[in-house]
C-alpha cells in the first residue's frame, strides 16, 4: 500500500515536471511575441535601413548571421557573398522564420511569395513584421539563378515529343490563367490541397505572377514559359562556379557543360507557334508531374490548367504529384516514377552533372524569387 | 572387431583448426564475391538498378580518396559528437543506476521513465534540442555541436541506465546471502558486490549505445544549424542527386560504427579477461 502510494507520487512528481517543461516553453514563445510586436511600432518611423545592400551583407556576414536552407539553395547566396568580398559560409536555416525572428540569423533567406510574405503579413502563422523588413533581391544584385523550371527526361522527350508539346500548351494555357486572375488561382490551388492558409495561398498567387510574367531585368514576359537565353546562361555560368561536387567525374562533366546539356527550346518554339495546341496524337495520354514542394501557388498553373480543364482539351489525363521534405523531383523523374517534374534550373544542372539524363523543355519563372530579407532595426 | 574409418567429410568438420579457418574464410569469400558480383554490374542486374543509383565500389571509393580533407573533417566533427555524447550520456546513465540502485522503492519506477526517453524519436528530439540550444554560444558551430552531442546523450543514458541498474541489482544467487552472512555494510556490498557485478552490463549497454550514438549523430546532423557531418553530407548529395558522393559517405558512416565497435570489443577482451 505505502509503496505504490510512493509510486503514484513519483508518477505525479515527473508529469508534473514534464508538464513545466512543456509551460516553460510557451512562456517563453508569448516572450519572443512580444518582443516582436515591439519594432512594428518603433519601425514606421524608420522607413528604410540607411545602409547600402553592400555595406548589411558585409555586416551579417562577418558576424557570420546569413541563413539559407542549404540543399541546393544556396548558390545564389554564396554568388552574393563572393561578389563582396566574404566568405561562402552561411547559417543552415530551417523552414520556418523563427530564426530570423529570434535574430540568430540577421540576413535570412526567404522566397518572396513565401517566406516573406510569413515574415510581413499579420495573418494566421505570420511573424507580422510589416514594412519594418528590408530586402536584398538577388535579380537586382546580378546573381539571380532561375527557379522552377518543366523537365523530363531526354529519352521521355524524344519518345512523346507530342505529349511534351501538348503539355506545355496546356500547362502555359494555365499559366497564363493564373497570372490574369491570381486570387481565383490560388482559390483553385486550396481546393486541391491546404498546405497553407487560404490568405496565404492569394499573397503567394500574386507575387508568383510577378515572377512569372517579369524577367530579371524587370522587363515584360512575352511568352510564358519560353526560355531566356541570357538568364539561363546566367543560371549555368553560377552554377558552375558554385556548385561544389565531391564526385571528381561529375564535377569533370560539369566544367564542360553548355545550355545544350541542360535545355531543348523546340518544345517550347512549338508552343509559342501553335495556335490551337494541336500537335499530333500524343503518344503518352496519362501523365504525371511532380511538383518541388507541397501543393501551393507556387505551382497554380498546373492546378488551374486541371481544374479548368486545359489538359483535357489537348487530350492529356494528368496526375498532379506534390512534393514535400526530401523528396527529390529529380531522382523521381529520372527513375521513371513521374514523367514530367518542376525544379529549379541549378538542381537540374547538378543532377546532370551526377549522371542524370534530364532535359528541361520550359522555363515558368523568369526571374529569381530569392531574397534577403533583414529587421531595419538591425541595420541602422 | 576393427575400428570403422571416419569419413573425410567428417574428419574435416571436426578438424578445428579448418573450423576456425573455415569460420573466417567463408564469409570472408561471401563478401568477395559480393563485391565482385557488385564491380561487374551482375547484382545490377539482379535488383534491376543501375550504375546511377548503386555506383560501383570503385567509383564509391574514388570520392572518398578525392577528397580526404573534406572526409576528414566530417568524419571528425561526427565522430566527435558521437563520442562526446556517448561518454557523457553513459556516465549520467550509470550515476543514475547508482541512483535507482540507492533508493530500491523510488529505483525500478522512476528508471521506467528515464528508459522512456529511448522511445523519443530522434527526428523529434534533435530539432527540440537546436532550439533549445540558441544561447548556447555564438558560434553556430559550437552551438549545433552541443545540440547534437545533447541528442546524443538522452539516447545514450537510457540504455547504460537500465543495463546498469540490472547489473546492479540482479546479483548472483546467494552472493548477498554471503555478503549478509560476513555482515557487510552497504557501502562493502556496493562496492565489493554491486559495481563489479555491473561491469559485464556495461559493455552489454555500450553494445547498443555505440551504433546507436553513430546513428543518433548522423541522424541529428541532418536538423543542425551549422552544414557539417557524415550524415549531413548524406543528406545534402541525395538532395542533389549525388548519388556516388553520398554512397562514399555512407560507407565512410559505416565505417565509424564499425570501427568504434571493433574498439569496444578489444576494450571487453582486455578487461572481461579473467571473467
Amino acid at each position: 500500500m505505502k509503496q505504490s502510494t510512493k509510486k503514484i507520487i513519483a508518477t505525479l512528481c515527473m508529469a508534473t515536471m514534464s508538464m513545466s517543461t512543456v509551460t516553460a516553453c510557451s512562456s517563453s514563445e508569448t516572450v519572443e511575441e512580444k518582443v516582436t510586436n515591439a519594432p512594428e511600432a518603433a519601425a514606421t518611423v524608420a522607413a528604410k535601413s540607411s545602409m547600402s545592400s553592400e555595406d548589411i551583407i558585409k555586416k551579417a556576414a562577418g558576424e557570420g548571421k546569413v541563413g539559407n536552407w542549404g540543399l541546393g539553395n544556396e548558390y545564389e547566396i554564396k554568388a552574393l557573398l563572393t561578389k563582396y568580398g566574404q566568405g561562402t559560409d552561411y547559417l543552415s536555416q530551417a523552414f520556418d522564420m523563427d530564426g530570423f525572428d529570434d535574430d540568430s540569423i540577421t540576413l535570412a533567406s526567404a522566397m518572396t511569395y513565401n517566406e516573406l510574405g510569413l515574415v510581413k503579413n499579420s495573418y494566421d502563422g505570420g511573424y507580422k513584421y510589416g514594412d519594418t523588413v528590408g530586402t536584398i533581391d538577388m535579380n537586382d544584385e546580378g546573381v539571380a539563378m532561375l527557379e522552377d523550371n518543366i523537365f523530363c527526361t531526354k529519352d521521355f522527350a524524344t519518345k512523346n515529343p507530342n505529349t511534351v508539346k501538348a503539355f506545355l500548351y496546356a500547362s502555359v494555357k494555365g499559366w497564363k490563367y493564373a497570372c490574369e486572375h491570381p486570387d481565383e488561382a490560388a482559390k483553385i490551388v486550396y481546393e486541391y490541397g491546404s498546405s497553407v492558409s487560404g490568405e496565404h495561398q492569394s499573397y503567394m498567387a500574386n507575387e508568383v505572377q510577378k515572377l512569372v510574367t517579369n524577367d530579371t531585368k524587370g522587363k515584360a514576359v512575352s511568352q510564358i514559359g519560353a526560355m531566356n537565353e541570357e538568364a539561363m546562361q546566367q543560371t549555368l555560368d553560377l552554377a558552375k562556379k558554385y556548385i561544389k561536387l565531391d564526385d571528381s567525374a561529375a564535377t569533370d562533366k560539369l566544367s564542360k557543360f553548355t545550355l545544350d546539356n541542360v535545355r531543348d527550346n523546340s518544345y517550347m518554339d512549338a508552343v509559342s507557334a501553335s495556335k490551337d495546341g494541336k500537335f499530333g496524337t500524343p503518344e503518352k495520354t496519362d501523365v504525371s508531374i511532380q511538383l518541388k514542394w507541397l501543393p501551393q501557388a507556387q505551382f497554380m498553373g498546373y492546378y488551374v490548367a486541371l481544374k479548368l480543364g486545359y489538359y483535357d482539351e489537348v487530350g492529356l489525363k494528368v496526375n498532379i504529384v506534390p512534393g514535400g521534405g526530401d523528396i527529390s523531383e529529380t531522382t523521381a523523374v529520372n527513375n521513371g516514377t513521374v514523367d514530367f517534374g518542376v525544379t529549379w534550373v541549378s538542381n537540374l544542372i547538378a543532377a546532370n552533372a551526377g549522371g542524370m539524363n534530364l532535359l528541361e523543355v520550359a522555363q515558368i519563372y523568369q526571374r529569381s524569387g530569392l531574397v534577403l530579407v533583414y529587421k531595419l532595426d538591425s541595420f541602422k | 572387431m576393427r575400428k570403422k574409418r571416419k569419413s573425410l567429410w567428417r574428419r574435416v568438420n571436426e578438424n578445428t583448426y579448418i573450423q576456425a579457418t573455415s569460420g573466417l574464410l567463408l564469409p570472408m569469400a561471401f563478401g568477395v564475391i559480393l563485391f565482385a558480383l557488385w564491380q561487374t554490374e551482375v547484382l545490377h542486374k539482379i535488383f534491376h538498378t543501375d550504375t546511377f543509383t548503386l555506383p560501383v565500389p570503385t567509383r564509391i571509393l574514388s570520392v572518398i580518396v578525392d577528397n580526404p580533407d573534406k572526409v576528414i573533417q566530417n568524419v571528425v566533427a561526427t565522430v566527435t559528437v558521437a563520442v562526446i555524447g556517448l561518454v557523457i550520456g553513459s556516465v549520467i546513465g550509470y550515476l543514475v543506476a547508482i541512483i535507482a540502485t540507492l533508493f530500491p522503492r523510488w529505483g525500478g519506477g522512476g528508471l521506467s521513465i528515464v528508459a522512456a526517453c529511448n522511445a523519443i524519436p530522434i527526428v523529434a528530439l534533435a530539432p527540440v534540442m537546436t532550439n533549445w540550444t540558441k544561447d548556447v554560444s555564438k558560434d553556430a558551430n559550437i552551438r549545433s555541436m552541443v545540440a547534437k552531442t545533447l541528442v546524443v546523450m538522452i539516447i545514450c543514458i537510457a540504455s547504460m541506465s537500465v543495463n546498469a541498474y540490472r547489473g546492479l541489482t540482479e546479483l548472483k544467487p546467494f552472493s548477498l546471502d554471503l555478503m549478509k552472512s560476513y555482515n557487510a555494510k552497504r557501502r562493502t556490498v556496493f562496492f565489493k558486490l554491486r559495481i563489479p557485478n555491473s561491469v559485464p552490463y556495461i559493455f552489454t549497454a555500450l553494445r547498443v549505445s555505440i551504433p546507436a550514438s553513430v546513428i543518433t549523430a548522423v541522424v541529428s546532423e541532418y536538423f543542425a544549424e551549422y552544414v557539417i557531418g557524415v550524415g549531413r553530407q548524406i543528406r545534402e548529395n541525395i538532395v542533389l542527386a549525388q548519388y556516388t558522393a553520398a554512397w562514399g559517405y555512407i560507407t565512410v558512416a559505416s565505417l565509424i560504427g564499425i570501427v568504434m565497435y571493433v574498439i569496444l570489443m578489444i576494450a571487453e577482451r582486455i578487461l572481461l579477461r579473467r571473467r
